[in-house]
């Protein structure tokens, strides 16, 4: 009688139970061609580069080895004063700036368009359809676009402010340096915006409405039921969003490159320009290796500092 | 909505109305820099130097016809549809294979540390890997090879698929399995027979973001592509307007055409690949 419950109850499972202790290679199996294909792109190109920054290479002497140089690429980086301009430029104007307006804005406009009229009167499809337009914009379509808005003569921009009496000349606002910024900043800003704004729109329709509900009972304003129940709230995805967005950023190529090539002059320079550079322009691999170790110990402390103060946050330790 | 006590109807009206105003005013304003490259792209040679801001003039579609005739465009297109179709292909497939591997031996050795190495490649600067790879292509001879690219793009969408698929994978019910094994159906059998057609909206997800990606990055591809006639419409459409351009309308016509596959794969399935996107950022 307890023989047969037994079997009873195992016996569904126990066809699969066997086969999986006869296969303990297999998902070894399963993941090995995904896994190799990573430690082929990933950790190979990484060990390499950390070997590359030790060496003196052209691009034209590539396949043959390079020559030792122990630590010169490194004391010629970091001497170099262009290497701690491009840092001040990744990190202030193209980083903090950039994450910091997305910021404020992704969150306003989420706010805004999480307004019950708009699915009331069934807008959710137009909104999120204007909403994804800069995003489903290539960045290099992004920057195309801005680049004829911007121009000196012909662009709207320009074409507004001399109309409304605001500038008698058209600027060219990407060949001067007390505009060139912005402009660049509003290009990658404009392209970006629409990944905030969802994942903010996400996490507050997400949030049970009968939250909001008690603290309208409780005899709370709109404001006080947005900056006491709805922000705090929104902790934990606006740490993600921060800490993915200044990522992507601080490593960004496209804006810069394609925008200005780092200049007028050298005036825009970031890392990632100045490593592109470097290798691909002045033909010198080993400085842009150099470079690119640079690059991954700032992103490296970048990511350890924001885990551990995340992590002591979520703890409760505050 | 029932504890709205004391405003009038037609006051609530108005709060909303002004609230979709201020709204679509504001996202139109957004989406106005894309509109207006549609716009130019329409518009002839002798009316896009205006001196004075003009919405609509006369409208042609010469631009369209120049650029797929007369330029080197349709080649870019070409190698773009080729590199990031194919990326596209194996890195679901291969991602699949792992995610099933993943999800369905919850207790092999390892499994933590790859899945961990897998979601730190997604914080991972890519931008550094730019220099050693060319120097590994290049001395493997495939600098100039569209493999070289083809390698790059499913390496790079690898991990969010893995784990966008895992994330999936893990809500369908392992009987389904069992059945199939008890079948005498392979592993392989069962992730492509039985898995594929019930992870399906997953997979679609999936592969709509890995082809986007591909068909919108730009530093390897200008880096491993050298020769003219190799290059994709990024790389194309990026030397169409250098310091001097004059032929803006032409620009704008390829900047339409570029966008118009991520943008019409967008319209098509938005909400389900925006809660897709957003559901792993927002649960915590």
């Amino acid at each position: 009688m307890t023989t047969t419950l037994a079997t009873a109850r195992t016996a569904p499972r126990d066809p699969l139970a066997r086969y999986w202790s006869r296969n303990r290679l297999e998902p070894y199996a399963l993941v090995l061609p995904a896994m190799a294909i990573l430690a082929i792109f990933f950790a190979g190109p990484a060990l390499y580069n950390i070997a590359l920054s030790f060496q003196q290479l052209s691009l034209f002497d590539l396949g043959r080895e390079g020559k030792w140089v122990g630590f010169d690429n490194f004391v010629e980086v970091l001497t170099d004063p262009a290497t701690g301009h491009a840092l001040f430029n990744t990190a202030l104007p193209l980083t903090i700036v950039t994450v910091a307006v997305r910021l404020a804005l992704g969150l306003g406009l989420a706010l805004l368009l999480n307004a019950s009229v708009f699915r009331r009167w069934k807008l959710g499809w137009l909104v999120r359809s204007l909403v994804l337009i800069p995003w489903v914009t290539p960045p290099v379509v992004a920057v195309a676009a801005w680049k004829w808005l911007l121009d000196a003569r012909y662009g709207v921009v320009n074409q507004l402010l001399v109309g409304l009496g605001i500038i008698q000349q058209g600027i060219p606002f990407l060949a001067k340096t007390n505009t060139v910024w912005g402009a660049v900043e509003t290009m990658l800003i404009w392209r970006e915006l629409p990944f905030v704004v969802i994942t903010f729109l996400a996490a507050l329709q997400s949030i049970p409405s009968d939250l909001r509900e008690a603290a309208r009972m409780d005899g709370a304003s709109e404001l006080q039921i947005q900056t006491r129940v709805v922000l705090p709230l929104l902790r934990p995805v606006t740490a993600v969003i921060v800490m993915l967005t200044t990522i992507w950023t601080f490593n960004n190529f496209v804006y810069v490159w394609l925008a200005t090539r780092g200049g007028p002059g050298d005036y825009t320079q970031v890392l990632a320009t100045q490593m592109y550079t470097a290798s691909f322009v002045d033909y010198r691999m080993g400085s842009g290796a150099a470079i690119g170790v640079v690059m991954s110990v700032i992103m490296f402390a970048f990511a350890l500092i924001y885990f551990l103060v995340v992590f002591r946050e979520r703890d409760g330790v505050r | 909505m029932s504890v709205d006590v004391g405003t009038s109807p037609s006051a609530r009206f108005a709060k909303d109305l002004a609230v979709v105003v201020i709204g679509l005013a504001l996202l139109l304003l957004l989406a106005f820099p894309f509109l207006w490259v549609v716009i130019i792209s329409f518009r002839p040679d002798s009316e896009i130097f205006t001196r004075t801001f003009r919405l609509i003039t006369t409208i042609t579609t010469d631009n369209y016809a120049k650029l797929l005739s007369g330029s080197p465009f349709p080649t870019y297109l070409r190698n773009s549809f080729f590199v990031c179709i194919t990326a596209t292909f194996f890195a679901v497939v291969i991602a699949l294979v792992a995610a099933y591997g993943f999800s369905r031996y919850r207790r092999f050795r390892l499994r933590q540390v790859l899945l961990v190495l897998v979601i730190c490649t997604q914080l991972f600067p890519f931008v550094i890997l730019i220099t050693p790879l060319y120097a590994m292509f290049f001395s493997l001879g495939l600098v100039n090879n569209f493999l070289s690219l083809i390698v790059s793009y499913i390496a790079i969408n690898l991990p969010f698929a893995i784990y966008l698929l895992l994330g999936y994978l893990d809500t369908i019910p392992v009987e389904l399995d069992e059945a199939a094994r008890i079948d005498g159906a392979s592993t392989l059998q069962v992730i492509f027979r039985v898995i594929l057609p019930v992870a399906w909206p997953g997979v679609v997800t999936v592969a709509v973001y890995a082809f986007v990606a591909a068909w919108d990055e730009f530093l390897f591809a200008l880096t491993l592509m050298t020769s003219d006639e190799n290059k994709t419409v990024p790389v194309g459409l990026a030397s169409f307007f250098g310091e001097y351009t004059t032929q803006w309308n032409l620009v704008m016509t390829a900047s339409v055409i570029t966008t118009l596959p991520t943008l019409i794969l967008f319209m098509l399935l938005q909400k389900k690949l925006v809660s897709d996107l957003t559901a792993g950022s927002v649960k915590q």
